[in-house]
């Protein structure tokens, strides 16, 4: 492409330089703002003003950053469940899907098993049953992708839809096992008082939004990134990743790889689900449905660039957009919620097109003369 | 001045030709010529830089510096098509041809000047005029996919004549080649200099284009070293302007003699998707000797080698490794049998290409829940000094090395770092090597050999074959059609016996 005489040429890079590391993210969160900024002044918002309400509203005052930790406890695990399918070159997106799935599980557990325990305990199992559901809902995918070949993208899509119409069935549609039986206003059926965990007050009286969840979540990021980099599972999967005929040279299991690594993506995203009953819902609530956070995770396992522990900053990166967003539309100089998106949307861009800057050295040379 | 007497331009000249890709000049200040009616050979080890040239000459990329003359008159290629209006064009190593459309089909693939509805009697008929010329036997209304390597050669050679070309640049054309094909090639290129057109013919074969060529220009790490005249070509010479240093070609053969049978394939036979792949393959390996496999690729060599490593189960026969049963144990039971599996794709099969050093070496090994890399540290460490591999570290991911070290990686892998391994299958394994690595490989090919295991070498590179093994078969079409003792090996019936001649 020549533009006033002059040519953009792009080379490969050999080695990467560490700074570019760092200053490739700080840019493209930084071009992303002032994408952003330019909605805000056409649509008549003081950029700079407006931005530091986000910050305020989203990450830096105490509701703030409370309100964004908990919004980020299913996201870490929907990241997770996509950085981990990601990381195998199975393109998953069902993470939405199996979400609802975890939450149905976990309400299930929570009403049905869990007034017999104590809450150390319930708390684990209804974690566990919303993780068996969420690997449940993949299961077949995740058959048909191992045995048959079939593109594990449609299949885990269209499961998503299947898993919404679930659990608007189970409220809106029916009066059956998850409908509150004590009203006639459409709602789920609370879970045990000993399923749920109260919020924390980090050494205050306040009531936040963020539950030790939060906590659980980050602790399994944090082994999930331990235990891939050094066990035997973590190794297969990562020369499956690299070279597939690699992986049956070496006598690996690739029915089984592919198919594991396909459940285990689901129970993560199922423990999510699982998360959002113990922690705020309690029961199956169709509020979840509204905000994507399957799908969110997706956006947030590539900006994490499928490393497990960075799709936790992620994660609350993204949370915190979506919470400020929340807060400056309920604002006096009402900001629409569109703007939060658009700066996500713009965000998710710059970071991947920086990509292109981290991988090429890019160039603008001047074209000495026409070619003839 | 008469018509005469003015010296004719060369064809086409090229001055000053220097090309870069990141890390590396792989041109470097290149002067070549080539005459009307000439045969330019441009002979060098792989990465010497003889295809980036020949990429230049025919306009497929643009050098950072350096002129192209054509006739003696500047031009400047800025794409394929621009050298074919130029009358130039390249026959690549891997055919670029549509599997499904008949030979006449390809032929005018891209052809400019084709009408909206294709005149296919005159195509046809045309073509076939080409192919009698030049000496091409083809029907122009076969089916591409169904034809050898040597038949879509000759389509390639005939589609670049349909196009009009006057100067046909050869990359590596005898690579798929067996001998007898080679032989018909050689026809083909003697008839078009003879009609005045030039070649330029790419090769790293020495022994092969002292014959074909008119002229030999040698390059080595991207710098034309010299070039020789037909009549003044000595082998000897050629070698060493190719390596940067004298070389020495002598056979190994096994010192002492061999004794129990570590390997033993019987009678099998295997099919896929209904065609038969192998039949009936006797063979046995003994401890201290080297078998070695010949025959043009896709002849089954492959499914036979995973057939030995149990990555494929054939349908009927068998096969002991020391002893044990494995034709039905899956890989994993074949390597706990105590065999060892170098296989011809080293990076992409053989190692894993993003991973280090450190995490290739414990590709093969039992792994408990947690795997000890610190170990496989350790060896990597010793086997760098060793073997002299140049890398930057045991860390380095293995496609970042050399073809040779790459190589040198996954033989220390299969023939040290697995314990007890004694039956060792290698594949190609110097394919794509540069000479010093050859060397070095079939040196410790040979070491091993001293060590008593029972080698089974499948290889295309009937030179390859014919220095290291101490016996030699040839398999066509799934079928053993000839074995020898590697020191009365005769290189005419294998030759023919590759060919599918009956000998």
């Amino acid at each position: 492409m020549i533009v006033f005489g002059r040519r953009v040429r792009m080379e490969q890079r050999l080695t990467t330089p560490s700074s570019l590391l760092v200053v490739v993210p700080v840019l493209s969160v930084l071009f992303a703002l002032v994408v952003g900024g330019v909605f805000l002044a056409l649509t008549g918002h003081p950029p700079i003003g407006t931005y530091l309400d986000l910050l305020d509203n989203g990450y830096t005052s105490f509701y703030g950053i409370t309100d964004t930790l908990g919004l980020a406890t299913p996201l870490v695990c929907t990241g997770l469940s996509a950085a981990f399918a990601f990381r195998m070159n199975l393109y998953s997106i069902g993470q939405e899907g199996q979400m609802y799935l975890g939450m149905i599980g976990g309400t299930w557990a929570g009403i049905v098993l869990a007034d017999a325990l104590p809450t150390a305990i319930a708390v684990p199992v209804v974690l566990c049953c919303g993780a068996l559901s969420g690997a449940a809902w993949v299961a077949l995918p995740a058959l048909l992708r191992a045995r048959l070949g079939t593109s594990e993208i449609v299949s885990t899509l269209l499961l998503n839809y299947v898993a919404l119409n679930l659990v608007n069935y189970f409220i809106f549609g029916s009066t059956g096992f998850f409908r509150d039986p004590t009203t006639s206003f459409p709602q789920g059926r609370t879970v045990s008082e000993n399923a749920r965990l109260s919020p924390l007050s980090f050494f205050t009286d306040k009531v936040t939004n963020t539950y030790p969840t939060f906590v659980i979540a980050v602790v399994l990021a944090v082994s999930l990134f331990w235990l891939m980099k050094v066990s035997n599972y973590g190794y297969e999967t990562t020369v499956y990743a690299d070279s597939p005929n690699t992986a049956r040279y070496a006598g690996m299991n690739s029915t089984w790889l592919q198919s594991s690594v396909l459940l285990i993506s689901g129970a993560l995203a199922g423990v999510g689900g699982a998360m959002y009953v113990v922690g705020p819902a309690g029961k199956v609530d169709p509020g979840l449905l509204q905000i994507g956070l399957g799908y969110a995770g997706i956006v947030v396992a590539a900006l994490a660039r499928y490393n497990f522990v960075a799709v936790i900053l992620a994660a609350v990166l993204f949370a915190g957009l979506r919470t400020g967003g929340n807060a400056l539309q309920a604002s006096s100089d009402p900001v629409p919620i569109a703007i939060a998106v658009v700066l996500q949307g713009a965000v998710l861009l710059f970071a991947l097109g920086g990509e292109l800057f981290r991988r090429n050295k890019v160039t603008i040379v001047r074209v000495k003369q026409a070619v003839a | 001045m008469s018509q005469a007497g003015r010296a004719v331009a060369p064809a086409l000249v090229a001055r000053g030709i220097t090309k870069r890709f990141p890390g590396v000049v792989a041109n470097d200040s290149v002067n070549f010529d080539v005459a009307r009616g000439e045969v330019h050979t441009l002979l060098g080890e792989n990465g010497a830089g003889k295809s980036t040239l020949a990429s230049v000459l025919c306009g497929l990329y643009r050098p950072e510096e350096g002129q192209l003359l054509r006739n003696g008159a500047e031009i400047r290629l800025n794409s394929p098509r621009d050298g074919l209006s130029q009358g130039i064009a390249m026959v690549h190593q891997h055919f670029r041809l549509v599997d499904r459309f008949t030979v006449a089909e390809n032929v005018v693939l891209g052809h400019k000047s084709l009408s909206f509805v294709l005149d296919n009697a005159a195509i046809e008929e045309r073509v076939a005029s080409i192919t009698q010329e030049f000496g091409l036997p083809l029907d122009p209304r076969a089916v591409v996919g169904e034809l050898s390597a040597g038949e879509r050669q000759r389509v390639e050679i005939v589609k670049a004549l349909y196009q009009g070309a006057e100067l046909l640049l050869l990359d590596e054309p005898t690579a798929l080649l067996a001998p007898p094909e080679v032989e018909k090639l050689f026809i083909t290129v003697r008839a078009m200099t003879h009609a005045g057109k030039s070649v330029v013919f790419v090769s790293h074969k020495l022994g092969e284009v002292v014959d074909i060529s008119d002229r030999i220009t040698v390059m080595r790490a991207g710098k034309v070293t010299g070039s020789v005249r037909r009549g003044d070509a000595d082998v000897r010479r050629l070698a060493e302007l190719m390596v940067g240093r004298e070389i020495n070609i002598v056979p190994r053969r096994a010192k002492s003699p061999t004794s129990d049978v570590l390997l033993s394939i019987s009678q099998v036979h295997l099919e896929r998707e209904g065609a038969e792949i192998l039949t009936d393959i006797n063979l046995e390996g003994r401890a201290g000797e080297i078998v070695g496999v010949s025959g043009v690729a896709g002849n089954g060599q492959r499914d036979l080698a995973e057939v030995v490593a149990g990555l494929r189960m054939p349908q009927r026969g068998n096969v002991t490794v020391c002893g044990v049963p494995t034709s039905r144990a899956g890989a994993l039971g074949a390597r706990r049998a105590g065999l060892a599996y170098v296989p011809e794709d080293r990076l992409g099969t053989g190692l894993a290409p993003s991973l280090s050093m450190v995490d290739n070496l414990v590709l093969t090994r039992k792994r408990g829940f947690i795997v000890d890399r610190k170990s496989a540290l350790r060896e990597s460490e010793g086997f760098i000094r060793q073997l002299e591999i140049k890398t930057p570290g045991p860390l380095t991911p293995t496609r970042k090395l050399s073809g040779g070290n790459a190589q040198k990686v996954l033989l220390a892998r299969e023939l040290f770092a697995v314990s007890g391994a004694r039956v060792l299958i290698v594949c190609s394994p110097t394919r794509g090597l540069d000479v010093g690595a050859v060397e070095a490989v079939h040196a410790l090919l040979d070491e091993a050999r001293d060590a008593g295991k029972a080698i089974l070498m499948i290889s295309e590179d009937l030179d390859e074959v014919m220095t290291l093994a101490d016996r030699v078969m040839v398999l066509y079409r799934g079928r053993i059609t000839l074995e020898q003792a590697g020191i009365d090996a005769d290189l005419d019936r294998i030759g023919r016996a590759m060919a599918g001649l009956a000998s």
